[in-house]
């Protein structure tokens, strides 16, 4: 019988199970193999006394990273368009936004955000500048995304919509937009994802987060495995959703190419 | 319809592809363009569309100048014509029916439930009734270029201009997008149609201007143009075209 090879039009689920159970015991084995070398003492009853902490944290990184998408939508949207405007400001404007801040790493964002804007704004709501950091940062991704997918919508349909009389206006928006939303949608879904790990350098300028909950929770009680293993654990419970959702909403739209 | 090409040029680059086109046709109900690929036909048809900007000269049509420095003019005078492109340039996100209706209703100001009807009497009346719920994705070829006919023929132009519409389509379906255009041409639609189908331009056409060379080799009616052999260049092209007609 056969269990490794995928035959053409063949819907052989039992070679799919195999397989599948085949990989997930080969990382089994090794993550077990790296932990017994490691002759670490596991005492998972410290993060059970953490477990509010913990739980604060994840519905902290949950609320930052959603407010953080939608604000990022905007900027999005904005600095997007703002790439191929005709008012020069604000493509330049867009243009140096995007590059700068897909140029440096989120880690430097965050302390220069942190400690010379915020500070000089006067921001001291933690939550806030959490979310602004995290919008900004997201938000140059999502302004590739969109730029791309405008691009991705062909000359042809823009000079359709022209030939009927539309504005350009309502040609963004009845003819080009529509189109861009579903195309884009997958990858937007995959920035959420992204945008729910990189939260966590957030931890850096001690944001109640939840990373900062497996930090803190290591620096008082030196359980280190017991504090980043249900880290990883956490953060994969809202990745892996998410993913499938991107796979799924990937075929769904496939057919309108 | 009176149409009067004044001196056109137009260039892309380093190619010319108009060079000081002239022509006044008086009273024209449907015009052909024919001739070689790259000679400049559907660049003509682009530029009285309003989608291009001639280099210089002037289109004049019923004695009015196409405005092609003010935007707002040059949209003005887009909403009057309908447009047909080779690869029909339906918009996929929407059904057939809402490709009909949504220029209706955004551009000429019509209510959504009129708009539907005057959609559904079109595609009633050239059996598309079954494919207007459908997203252009599910229509075959020829129902495309159809709806992308019924489209432009919703907004009651004052002309039609058709770019090659039967281009890209399989030949099964070349006929039934051809009855339909020579069935709006007896209905009174004035066309300007750029094709390859010699038998269809040769039917349908009052006027026929073989464009090529950058400029207007000949011209006449089709009988003038198909049995009188004044070019060369025009009988060599006609030999190729009609070789396996």
């Amino acid at each position: 019988m056969n269990i490794l090879y995928e035959k053409e039009g063949d819907n052989n689920r039992t070679a799919h199970i195999c397989s599948w159970a085949l990989v997930a015991l080969i990382l089994a084995a090794v993550f077990w193999y790296g932990f017994s070398q490691l002759s670490y003492h596991f005492a998972w009853g410290t993060i059970y006394d953490y477990r509010m902490n913990f739980l604060k944290g994840y519905g902290m990184t949950l609320l930052i990273s959603l407010f953080a998408l939608v604000f990022s939508l905007f900027l999005g949207i904005l600095f997007g368009l703002g790439q191929n405007s005709r008012i020069l400001p604000l493509r330049y404007l867009s243009i140096f936004y995007v590059e700068l801040v897909r140029g440096t790493p989120l880690l430097v964002q965050i302390l220069l955000f942190f400690y010379v804007i915020a500070n000089a704004a006067g921001i001291n709501n933690r939550f806030v500048v959490g979310v602004l950091i995290m919008a900004l940062f997201s938000g140059a991704y999502i302004a590739e995304i969109i730029r791309g997918g405008v691009q991705s919508v062909a000359e042809s349909q823009r000079e359709t919509a022209l030939s009927l009389g539309f504005t350009p206006y309502q040609s963004y928006r009845y003819i080009i937009f529509p189109q861009v939303m579903t195309r884009i949608l997958p990858a937007l879904a995959g920035q959420l994802a992204s945008l729910i790990k990189d939260s966590s350098l957030l931890s850096v300028i001690a944001i109640k987060e939840f990373t900062m909950a497996a930090r803190e929770m290591n620096s008082n009680t030196f359980s280190t495995m017991e504090a980043y293993i249900p880290l990883a654990i956490g953060y994969l419970l809202l990745t892996l959703p998410i993913s499938r959702l991107t796979r799924i909403l990937e075929r769904k739209f496939s057919y309108e190419t | 319809m009176k149409l009067e090409l004044d001196k056109l040029a137009k260039s892309y680059g380093e190619v010319l592809v108009l060079d000081r086109v002239s022509l006044c046709l008086d009273d024209i109900n449907s015009l052909v363009f024919i001739g070689p690929s790259g000679g400049g036909k559907t660049t003509l048809l682009r530029l009285i569309a309003g989608l291009e900007q001639p280099d210089s000269g002037t289109i004049l049509i019923n004695d009015k100048p196409i405005e092609y420095r003010s935007a707002e003019c040059l949209r003005e005078y887009r909403k009057k014509i309908g447009m047909v492109f080779q690869a029909y340039n339906l918009f996929p996100h929407l059904t057939a029916l809402q490709n009909i209706t949504l220029p209706l209703v955004k551009v000429h100001g019509y209510t959504e439930s009129r708009a539907q009807e005057e959609a559904l009497i079109l595609l009633e009346r050239f059996q598309l009734a079954d494919q207007a719920l459908k997203k252009p994705a599910q229509l075959s070829g020829g129902q495309k270029q159809r709806i992308a006919i019924c489209r432009a023929v919703a907004i009651r132009p004052e002309f039609l201009l058709l770019d090659e519409p039967t281009s890209a389509l399989d030949p099964e379906y070349t006929s039934e997008v051809l009855d339909l255009i020579g069935e709006l041409r007896d209905d009174g639609m004035r066309l300007i149609l750029v094709t390859h189908e010699m038998g269809f331009a040769r039917q349908a056409a009052d006027y026929l201007v073989f464009v090529g060379d950058g400029g207007l080799i000949a011209q006449g009616t089709p009988a003038e143009l198909f049995e009188t052999e004044s070019d060369e260049r025009v009988s060599r092209f006609l030999n190729k075209v009609l070789k396996y007609t």
